[in-house]
Order: structure tokens, then C-alpha cells, then sequence
């Protein structure tokens, strides 16, 4: 079932810049998806039509079937949950819980699946101990876990994360590519907007590639990385493991999925 | 909302009245301000307002003078209504109604055609600490960062199911708070940061600090100073002789 | 006042030890660290190691913005940090936050960019020459007149840079100044850095976590964990080191890859600190 669907959708911000310039695609269910461009390529853009927030000028983007422009923004949340990138845009409960359960209380949840939902989020995302806490005293790593739970807390099959790694350390991002692998096989579809390509390497999503409001390529990561000129046309960097890839002499099948094949292979190579 | 505001901000435009001093430009909206108080009849203040608009058409400035001037005539009528049933008679009520809108379009004048940093040039001449100065400028800068964060903020918290257009009053009210709450948070943040990058900048190491902009009268400026003194005088001189009736 | 003297470090960290007030632990504790004019140097660890707060030390934030328990000293280009104004220190050691927004005070450009001089109560003459000079210098001339709400990040960051420049500091110091950039504009900034330490000699210490876009350019890598330094030397030297990973630093693919071959004993030329030179190496076996 084609769980997402742009139709020719094009956006104008108020101040005239172009934002959405023709984009057409279509997300299935239980898709994991990476959307990559420079900052004003309209990755953000793209994503907030998908919640309602933005309607498109022309076309039309449609959520299960769903024309956004048909339902309110509170409706297609039910299904659609987007963290953003800002957390201190979000935050403001007197306790951990509360913020969890805001949303949960918006959709009119009854009070059993209240408590459950927060308890499922609470151990899920390591946050159990800052239950009675106030968000505002989290650290920076905390405070992204307690949005990512604040949205998954209502169970939206939809899922989108708007830079999820910045700021984060190494430990935290190793934690969310699991958080995501986790979700993903829960029968999620998950929709990452990111400037990390290592991160995305080591999640290989289908790849969206932006720039200036249009999608330039659209397929799965390990040959959309592989595109030297088409992602240095569109501001974004290549893995590194890829551009290893690509300037070898003797090539193997395919590129490295992560450092331990491409340390095989070398060392195959070096000692047959 | 932005329409509204759009009336009193300060917009780059060149014309022959942003580039007086902006002391000269102080000076003529106060005196349309002050002839706008004294004078009490209908046609007075009406020709009051029509210089008001001759010299924001000579700012090229009119669209933005003259949105204040409509917005303000809905208070207008308000007060002439509630002048009138009052008693007050209708001439009495159409001056008083007459003049708020004076009023406005002189401050507006002055508004629009002044710079933030103009602002601050007057303020420190007006001998105001540079602590409160330097606030004031801050405030001002960070105004569409803020407007900004609002934005982003009622986005994140509607995508999680807050409705803000429905519901009574209360209800509204109350779901002010998740946009509210975040907006002091990232206040409080970003003067943190800012306090720290202004200690790292010097910030209070003389009591004097130096200034890369001044303000200096040329001879236009003398020139218009003088004549729109002297036609604030003259204007006052004939409305108090001849004591126009209505 | 000590001479320009090469052979003198620019900055002497002598056992410090910082504990803010009211809290509980150490941020730092007993640091020894010695900069020399010219380096660019890249502190890293994970969150909450103390890298914030090493630097805010060293310009000064701390213990004149930030008081609390302070044991030890840090010379910085001569002067007693803690013994010497802000004024004075803003002179010595620029600082470029992190988010490129607040640290931009004015409507224009070129105010911002005369801030740190009006200060410092610099005669407008001066001040003129000095802001020209630094707009032309991070190549922001044309945006001289611009509001900041105007400006995209890369030229903010500039802007600040460019402030900064103007106060004529050795050294600069960055904290975290690529994690809300993108790539490309990241590494622009990073070129921008390499600029200004060849032409203009600037000294730079700058905490990153995305450590391969400075690995080309840093000439050593110093490792935090909590509040201690246990870790100090070149890139490769340090990346290359199993124990990297340890302290929660993200260790760029070609330096994991890097050090894994060493263990399996394949020999390689140099140790690569682009994925170009390391294909080059793996071709050259």
C-alpha cells in the first residue's frame, strides 16, 4: 500500500523563495527512507507536508489515501509523528512523563493505555530514572532521546526524525541507528532527513538526494552514495567508505557495508 | 498580525527624508505631535494629517505610514462613538477621533523612517546608560529570530496534536503554555550565550565605549531643522489668531 | 611581558582544576596542556568530558563569567588568565560559539563586526580600518550593510569570525562550529581555519566531533574523559590508537579501518587521513 504519495507538489514560502519545485514520490509501508541536501535544498519542507503543517500550492500529498489538504494537522499527527530537529522547540512539561504523555492526552487516550504507552517509551528510550525529572535539566543527548519518545509514546505508523544525530556523540548516535533498526523491524515506515552520511551509510535506507526543491535521485543508498558528481552537485558529502570504494583499482562486488568488510577484503586481498 | 506590525517597522528606503539626521527627524514628528494636541478643531487637525501624509510621501513611505494610519482609524471610531454617546456633540468628536489618527501618523513617521541603529544613536545622545541602550538594540535584533523560534515551536507542538484555533477562550489560553513555555526557555538560553559571547567581546571593559557610526548635522539638515520650526511656529501662531471655529 | 618567543608555549595549562559552584564534582581536574603559536589543535571527547569547560578557561569565561573552585593557572601568551580582565583577554583569545545566531549583537554587519572595538573604546579611525580590513580578510564585504536575520549560517559564522579578526587575537577558539552546518558549508569553514592559521598565523583550538573534516588540518588531537586529559598527540597517532574509541570519540571509518589492518598486520606506507589517501594505499599493496 503506498502509505505516502506526492503528486507533482510545488511550495512557496512567503517570502518567495521556492521551496518545493515539482516533487513527486511515493513512500510504501515499512519503508526506510534517508533524505540528504544541503540546508535550503527543501528537505524540511518536504517533510512537514507530510504531518499537514504545510499544504502544497500545487499538486496534492497524500497520507493513506488521505488528501493533507482534507484533514487538520491534529488528524494526520495520529499517524504521522515528526521529532524535530530542536528540541528546546518542544520541551516544556513540569516532568519527564507529563511531556511524554502531552500528545497521548491530545488524542484523547484513555488513562490505562496512558500508563502503558509511558511506560513502554520510558524503558525504550533509557529514560526511566528522569520519570519525575524536569526536561529542562536533561543534557543535550537526554533531552533528543525524551522528543524521539515523546513521539513515538502515541505509536504513529509513520515516523519522521529531522536530523536526529546533531550534536550527539558517538555512543548516542550507535544508540539511535539500534533505536531505528528496532522501530524499523517493528513494522515502522521511517523517514530520516540528515546531513550524516556515515550514520545513513550504516542504516542503508532508500536514498532521496534534494536540491533547490527537487528530488535529483531517488534509490537505494549503496548506489545513490556511489554518485560522485551528482552528490557534490547537491552540497552532500560521501561516506567514506564509499569514496574508498570508488578510487580502488581492484574493485570488490560491491561497497563496503561498514569497516569490518572492508577490512576483510583487504586483508583477503593482501593474503589469498 | 504581520501586517499590523509591518506599519511601525523600519524599512531600507532611500529618500531625502531617511537621510536627515535622525535628531532633524525626531524633531518634525514632535512637532506634529505637539500641533496635533493644541489644535482642537475639525479642519486643523485635518490639515495636520494631511502634511502627515505629504511627508511620508516624500519618505517614500507612504504604504507603510498609511497602513497605520487605517488600522489606527478603527480606535478612531471608537472614540467617536464613545464621544459621542457621551454628548459631546459631533464636531468636538470627530477632532478627538481626528487626532488620535494625528497622533499615530507622527509617531509612525518617525518609526518607519528610522534605523534600529539611528535609534540607538538618539538614545545614547539622550544620555540613556549604555546598559539599557544596548538592551534595547539586542531586543530589537533578535526580533524576527524570535518571531522565527514562535513559528517553529507551534509547528513541533501542533504535530503533536495541539489544537491552538479551537475551543473557548480559556481553553485557548491554556494551550498558549507548550508555545509559551519553550519561547521563555530559549529567551533565558540565548541570553546565556549571548552574555557570554558579549564578556568574550570586551563587553564593559571602559565605561566609554567608542561608536563606528555618528551623528553629525549638515547643512541640509540645519536647512530643514530651521524651516519646519519655523512653519511649526507659524502654523501655531496662526492657529491661535485667527482661532479657527471648526 | 614575555616576548614573542617560539620556543615559549602560546598557552601553558598548569594543573588545572575547576569546580563550578554548587556542583558536585570536578569538571576538570589537574589539566596540564601546552599550545604553541601556529598549531591548530583539536580537543574531543564525549559529553560532559570538560572540553566546554577547558575552554571557557582558557578565554577568560571562566573564572571571571563562571566562578567557582579554581586550583592551578593558565598562561596565556604571557598573562595570568585568571589575574587578567576580559578586556585584556578578548585582545589575546577570540572565541566563536557554537550557534552561529547568538553571538551576533547588531543590525548590520559591519556594527557587529566594530563591537568588540567600540569596547575596547578604539578611535573610529582605527575602528574603520580594522572592520574593513577584517570584512575583506573573511571575504564579506559585500554584505557589510545586511541584517543578521538575513544571512544564512556559513555567513553568519563570518561575520562572527570576522568580529574577532578585528580585535587582531593569536588565538581563536571554536567551540563545536560545524554542528549545525551542513557538510559543505562545514568544510568551507574548515578551509576558511586553514586560511587564517597560514596567512595570518592564528592559533586555533577547536572542539569538533565530526573529526574528519579537521584531520587533514589538525596538527594534534587532544582526548578528554571526565575532566582529565588521557589523551594527546598527532591524528593519526591518536586515531589510529585502539583506546579512541574508548572515550566515546567518533573515530572517522578510514582511521578504524586504519587501525585494524595494523593489528592484522598489513603494512601500510603512511597512515591516511583522507579516504582518498588510504584507496592510495590499498592500491599501492
Amino acid at each position: 500500500m503506498t502509505q505516502i504519495e506526492f503528486h507533482d507538489v510545488s511550495f512557496v514560502h512567503q517570502n518567495g523563495a521556492r521551496a518545493l519545485d515539482g516533487v513527486s514520490l511515493s513512500i510504501e509501508k515499512d519503508e526506510l527512507v534517508g533524505v540528504v541536501g544541503e540546508n535550503g535544498a527543501g528537505k524540511t519542507t518536504l517533510v512537514r507536508h507530510i504531518n499537514g503543517l504545510l499544504k502544497p500550492a500545487t499538486g496534492d500529498v497524500r497520507v493513506g489515501g488521505v488528501d493533507t489538504r482534507d484533514v487538520s494537522v491534529a488528524q494526520l499527527a495520529r499517524s504521522v509523528g515528526i521529532a524535530f530537529q530542536n528540541p528546546d522547540h518542544q520541551l516544556f512539561s513540569e516532568s519527564v512523563e507529563r511531556e511524554i504523555t502531552f500528545a497521548l492526552r491530545n488524542f484523547g487516550f484513555e488513562e490505562s493505555l496512558i500508563e502503558k504507552r509511558l511506560t513502554w517509551a520510558l524503558q525504550f528510550f533509557g529514560l526511566e530514572p528522569y520519570r519525575k525529572s524536569s526536561p529542562l535539566i536533561l543534557s543535550g543527548g537526554e533531552k533528543k532521546r525524551l522528543t524521539m519518545a515523546s513521539i513515538l509514546a502515541w505509536d504513529p505508523e509513520i515516523v519522521v526524525l529531522d536530523e536526529p544525530t546533531v550534536g550527539q556523540d558517538a555512543l548516542q548516535k550507535e544508540k539511535l541507528v539500534e533505536i531505528i533498526k528496532e522501530l524499523h523491524s517493528s513494522g515502522k515506515t521511517i523517514i530520516v532527513v540528515s546531513h550524516d552520511v556515515e550514520f545513513l551509510w550504516s542504516i542503508q535506507p532508500r536514498v532521496l538526494v534534494m536540491r533547490q526543491g527537487r528530488i535529483l535521485d531517488d534509490g537505494a543508498c549503496s548506489r545513490v552514495m556511489l554518485e560522485r558528481d551528482l552528490l557534490e552537485g547537491a552540497r552532500v558529502s560521501q561516506p567514506q567508505l564509499v569514496t574508498i570504494y570508488n578510487e580502488l583499482r581492484r574493485k570488490p562486488e560491491r561497497p563496503f557495508l561498514d569497516v569490518l568488510e572492508a577490512r576483510s577484503w583487504v586483508t583477503s586481498g593482501v593474503r589469498p | 498580525m504581520y501586517w499590523l506590525a509591518s506599519g511601525l517597522l523600519y524599512r531600507r528606503v532611500i529618500s531625502p527624508f531617511h537621510k536627515l539626521d535622525p535628531r532633524v527627524k525626531l524633531l518634525i514628528s514632535m512637532e506634529f505631535f505637539v500641533l496635533a494636541l493644541v489644535v482642537s478643531s475639525v479642519v486643523a487637525v485635518s490639515l495636520i494629517i494631511v502634511a502627515i501624509i505629504s511627508v511620508a510621501a516624500f519618505a517614500r513611505s507612504l504604504k507603510r505610514v498609511g497602513r497605520t494610519l487605517v488600522f489606527s482609524m478603527v480606535f478612531a471610531a471608537l472614540i467617536l462613538v464613545f464621544n459621542l454617546a457621551f454628548g459631546l456633540g459631533v464636531l468636538k468628536a470627530v477632532t478627538f477621533a481626528l487626532r488620535f489618527i494625528a497622533i499615530i501618523g507622527s509617531t509612525s513617521i518617525f518609526f518607519v523612517t528610522t534605523s534600529p541603529d539611528e535609534l540607538e544613536q538618539i538614545m545614547k545622545w539622550m544620555k540613556i546608560p549604555r546598559d539599557i541602550v544596548f538592551a534595547f538594540v539586542t531586543a530589537v535584533r533578535f526580533i524576527p529570530v524570535v518571531m522565527l523560534d514562535a513559528f517553529q515551536i507551534m509547528d513541533a507542538q501542533k504535530s503533536r496534536g495541539l489544537e491552538l484555533e479551537r475551543g473557548g477562550l480559556f481553553t485557548r489560553v491554556r494551550n498558549l503554555v507548550p508555545v509559551l513555555v519553550p519561547l521563555v526557555v530559549n529567551s533565558v538560553i540565548r541570553s546565556g550565550e549571548l552574555a557570554e559571547a558579549m564578556e568574550s567581546r570586551g563587553y564593559g571593559s571602559t565605561p566609554r565605549p567608542t561608536s563606528l557610526y555618528g551623528m553629525a548635522l549638515r547643512w541640509y539638515d540645519w536647512l530643514v531643522l530651521i524651516v519646519s520650526f519655523g512653519l511649526f511656529v507659524l502654523a501655531l501662531y496662526i492657529y491661535h489668531s485667527y482661532g479657527l471655529a471648526y | 611581558m614575555i616576548a614573542d618567543d617560539p620556543a615559549q608555549p602560546l598557552v601553558h595549562v598548569e594543573g588545572l582544576s575547576f569546580r563550578y559552584l554548587e556542583a558536585e564534582r570536578w569538571a576538570l581536574s589537574e589539566i596540564d596542556l601546552e599550545i604553541r603559536q601556529g598549531e591548530i589543535v583539536v580537543l574531543a571527547g564525549q559529553s560532559g568530558c570538560g572540553k566546554s569547560t577547558l575552554l571557557r578557561s582558557i578565554n577568560g569565561l571562566i573564572p571571571h563569567l563562571y566562578p567557582g573552585e579554581y586550583r592551578g593557572r593558565i598562561v596565556v601568551d604571557g598573562k595570568v588568565v585568571s589575574e587578567t580582565s576580559m578586556g585584556a583577554l578578548s585582545q589575546l583569545v577570540g572565541f566563536l560559539f557554537q550557534n552561529p545566531e547568538n553571538q551576533i549583537f547588531m543590525f548590520s554587519v559591519e556594527r557587529d563586526v566594530a563591537f568588540g572595538l567600540e569596547n575596547l573604546a578604539i578611535a573610529r579611525g582605527e575602528m574603520r580600518r580594522r572592520v574593513d580590513e577584517a570584512m575583506s580578510l573573511l571575504g564579506i564585504e559585500p554584505l557589510a550593510l545586511r541584517a543578521p536575520h538575513e544571512l544564512s549560517d556559513g555567513q553568519k559564522q563570518r561575520v562572527a569570525l570576522a568580529g574577532i579578526m578585528a580585535m587582531r587575537p593569536k588565538l581563536i577558539i571554536l567551540d563545536e562550529p560545524t554542528s549545525l552546518l551542513d557538510p559543505k558549508t562545514a568544510s568551507d569553514l574548515v578551509s576558511l581555519v586553514h586560511r587564517l592559521n597560514r596567512e595570518v598565523g592564528i592559533t586555533f583550538i577547536i572542539v569538533e566531533h565530526r573529526l574528519e573534516l579537521l584531520t587533514p588540518i589538525a596538527d594534534r588531537i587532544v582526548v578528554m574523559d571526565g575532566g582529565k586529559k588521557v589523551m594527546d598527540g598527532k591524528p593519526e597517532e591518536v586515531l589510529a590508537d585502539p583506546r579512541s574509541s574508548g572515550f566515546g570519540i567518533s573515530v572517522p571509518p578510514v582511521f578504524r579501518l586504519y587501525s585494524q589492518l595494523k593489528g592484522d598486520g598489513v603494512r601500510l606506507e603512511k597512515a591516511p587521513l583522507t579516504p582518498e589517501e588510504m584507496a592510495e594505499e590499498v592500491n599501492a599493496l
